[in-house]
């Protein structure tokens, strides 16, 4: 078969899908290490001329971004610790135990995954209004936990399926409990499906950011998106700082992207996904 | 509570009995199925089995109890999270519940969507949640697949294309909405920066409702493509090669071996795809949010902004209900046509 396109035309093909993924982030890069003089220049400057770190200090010291980014990782860390916990249980029965409403649970969790949770507003800002859990972890915890569960349990379903069962029943003739070979065993061979599912619950959470705004907008409780948005002034917008604080809201999640990326990949695969 | 234990394990007992007086039986899920499952049909079963024969039974016996308490955190967290709260949502839409006013709720029927038929800001934000889902699913597939394509070839580093799909998909919708909003910025944004070597205008680009309605589009398509990208890369890589060797020399063009191989294969990917972004793009919030606030005025206020403002901002918590009820439905119609696209593929 004759290739598609010359090698120059592919490989300039794939240069336009870099620009197009990279360039903001490596724009608001740019940005987060001009000067406020250089940024409210014109025409505006491309590579920085004289770059500074000063935005980053500024970001931190000028807001609680510290805080900030506490907050994002335990409400992530806390939802899907939660999250892989349950989706394995629910995984495991329904991947490996003979059940005759298998169908229409897995079509519930399907359906789930489609939910609006902007539907959720109101109820849960009632329940956590009179619960007195606004401005708490508590009040996103439970609902990320919602919104990652579907896509996690598909992700293990898929994992749990590709383990032998041989090896679970010879575990289980040693005397391991069920609930012990699932642990014993089937997790710890699904290892990297236990940590795919938990990198999309993390990212998930990290991202979300109706619920966090509408919930925890108090100061002390604001995750990242919510308080670098609140950042902005009425009519002041402190750009470079806000370039910087975003760069450092990415890093996190970049880090764990560049690092994992082929798990994330089939997990999006195996999960049917949610954007 | 005591009996029926002990009548379960009897019943156990007796079905264990049973089993080993007919060591070929054909139930499904016995000891000795699994065993023989395990390849392991010599192996001298009794002496294994004996000390643990009981226990092992009421495990086999129970799979049904073992699923159910397996699955009972999922189904009790989608009842508390879920089906809880939309029927509260439900009961919340028919009452005058305006926790700013101070009184208590009153129960008014359909009033509340009734209210909804002359609120010009209602039919502002659902006509622009509507078109925005009817603008940007269509771009973000179109861009999607041509970004799918393109990381589909044969690259010998495959890592840097990737990547690039990845990082734009991972990125907190609101920090786009963030970054949309400096591209755009009329003097030091980059868009016009740009613009200015083809048309030598400065665009105030939030000055105006309808472009800013083009940037917030524009700024979503950008940051869905690569999640549509994604979806496609996946179906495309399950196309088997043969396929396009046998087109091929059945004497078709690539243009031909898109549209008769890789097309009609990469449907099921589309449709999902496609599906996940239109219950998506009808739930828009956090990038018009990020990058006008819904302005200038009302004009690109959405749907799930609008709900927000009623509930949170002026604690109007039944209004907001009957229009969070609204999107709920429209939404339910569209995972209606997903269930449909699942089952027909299984």
């Amino acid at each position: 078969m004759k290739p598609i396109a010359p090698a120059s035309l592919r490989r300039l093909a794939a240069f336009a899908v870099i620009v197009n993924g990279l360039f903001p982030l490596f724009w608001i890069f740019l940005t987060s290490l001009k000067t406020e003089a250089e940024l409210t220049r014109v025409p505006i400057t491309w590579p920085p001329h004289a770059p500074t770190l000063a935005n980053y200090l500024r970001a931190f010291s000028d807001q609680p971004l510290a805080l900030y980014l506490f907050n994002s990782l335990v409400v992530a860390l806390m939802s899907t610790a939660l999250t892989l916990f349950i989706a394995t249980l629910a995984a495991y029965a329904l991947a490996r135990l003979n059940i005759g409403y298998r169908d229409l649970a897995l079509g519930a969790i399907i359906a789930v995954s489609t939910f609006p949770l902007v539907t959720l507003l109101v109820p849960l800002f009632q329940t956590m209004r009179t619960l007195g859990l606004l401005n708490s972890y508590g009040a996103l915890v439970l609902p990320y936990t919602v919104l990652s569960l579907p896509v996690c349990t598909l992700v293990l379903i898929s994992f749990f399926q590709t383990i032998p069962l041989d090896l679970e029943n010879a575990a289980m003739i040693d005397g391991c409990s069920r609930v012990g070979a699932l642990f014993r065993i089937v997790v710890p061979l699904s290892a990297p499906g236990v940590f795919t599912a938990g990198l999309l619950a993390f990212v998930n959470s990290w991202d979300e950011f109706l619920l966090a705004l509408s919930f925890n907008s108090a100061t002390r409780w604001r995750t990242l998106p919510v308080g670098i948005m609140l950042y902005q002034g009425e009519f002041a917008f402190p750009w470079p700082e806000i370039s910087a604080a975003l760069v450092v809201g990415i890093v996190p999640v970049a880090v764990l992207i560049v690092l994992f990326q082929q798990r994330v990949i089939s997990g999006l695969t195996a999960g049917g996904v949610k954007g | 509570m005591t009996n029926n234990l002990a009548r379960d394990a009897g019943e156990a007992d007796t079905h264990n009995v049973e089993r080993e007086g007919d060591p070929i039986g054909s139930d499904q899920g016995t000891v000795q199925n699994k065993l023989r499952a395990a390849g392991e049909p010599g192996l001298p079963r009794r002496p294994t089995l004996r000390p643990r024969r009981v226990s092992r039974a009421v495990l086999d016996a129970s799979d049904a109890a073992l699923a159910r308490v397996l699955l009972a955190p999922t189904f009790l967290l989608l009842l508390l999270i879920v089906v809880y709260p939309v029927c509260r949502l439900l009961w919340t839409s028919l009452l005058d519940l305006r926790l700013a006013a101070g009184m208590p709720a009153r129960f008014v029927g359909i009033d509340n969507y009734l209210s909804l038929g002359t609120d010009p800001e209602f039919w502002t934000a659902l006509t622009n949640t509507l078109l925005i889902t009817l603008i940007t699913v269509p771009a973000a597939l179109l861009a999607g697949l041509a970004l799918a394509l393109i990381a589909n070839l044969p690259f010998r580093i495959q890592w840097p294309v990737r990547l690039s799909l990845l990082i734009p998909w991972a990125m907190p919708l609101a920090f786009v909405g963030m970054i949309g909003g400096w591209f755009f910025q009329s003097d030091y944004g980059v868009v016009n920066d740009l613009l200015r070597h083809v048309r030598p205008t400065r665009i105030i680009w939030f000055n105006s409702g309808w472009l800013s309605f083009i940037a917030i589009c524009l700024t979503i398509t950008w940051k869905t493509c690569s999640f549509v990208a994604l979806v496609l890369l996946a179906g495309l890589q399950t196309i088997p090669n043969e396929l396009y060797e046998a087109a091929s020399v059945d004497g078709a063009g690539p243009l031909r071996r898109f549209f008769f191989v890789t097309l009609p294969l990469l449907r099921p990917a589309i449709a999902v795809a496609v599906i996940f972004r239109m219950i998506t793009s009808l739930q828009t919030f956090d990038i018009p949010l990020t990058m006008t606030r819904g302005g200038p005025g009302t004009s690109t206020v959405t749907l799930a902004m609008y709900i927000h403002q009623n509930t949170v901002d002026f604690l109007d918590l039944g209004y907001g209900a009957a229009l969070a009820v609204v999107l709920f439905f429209i939404s339910m119609g569209v995972t209606t046509l997903y269930l449909r696209q699942v089952r027909s593929e299984s």
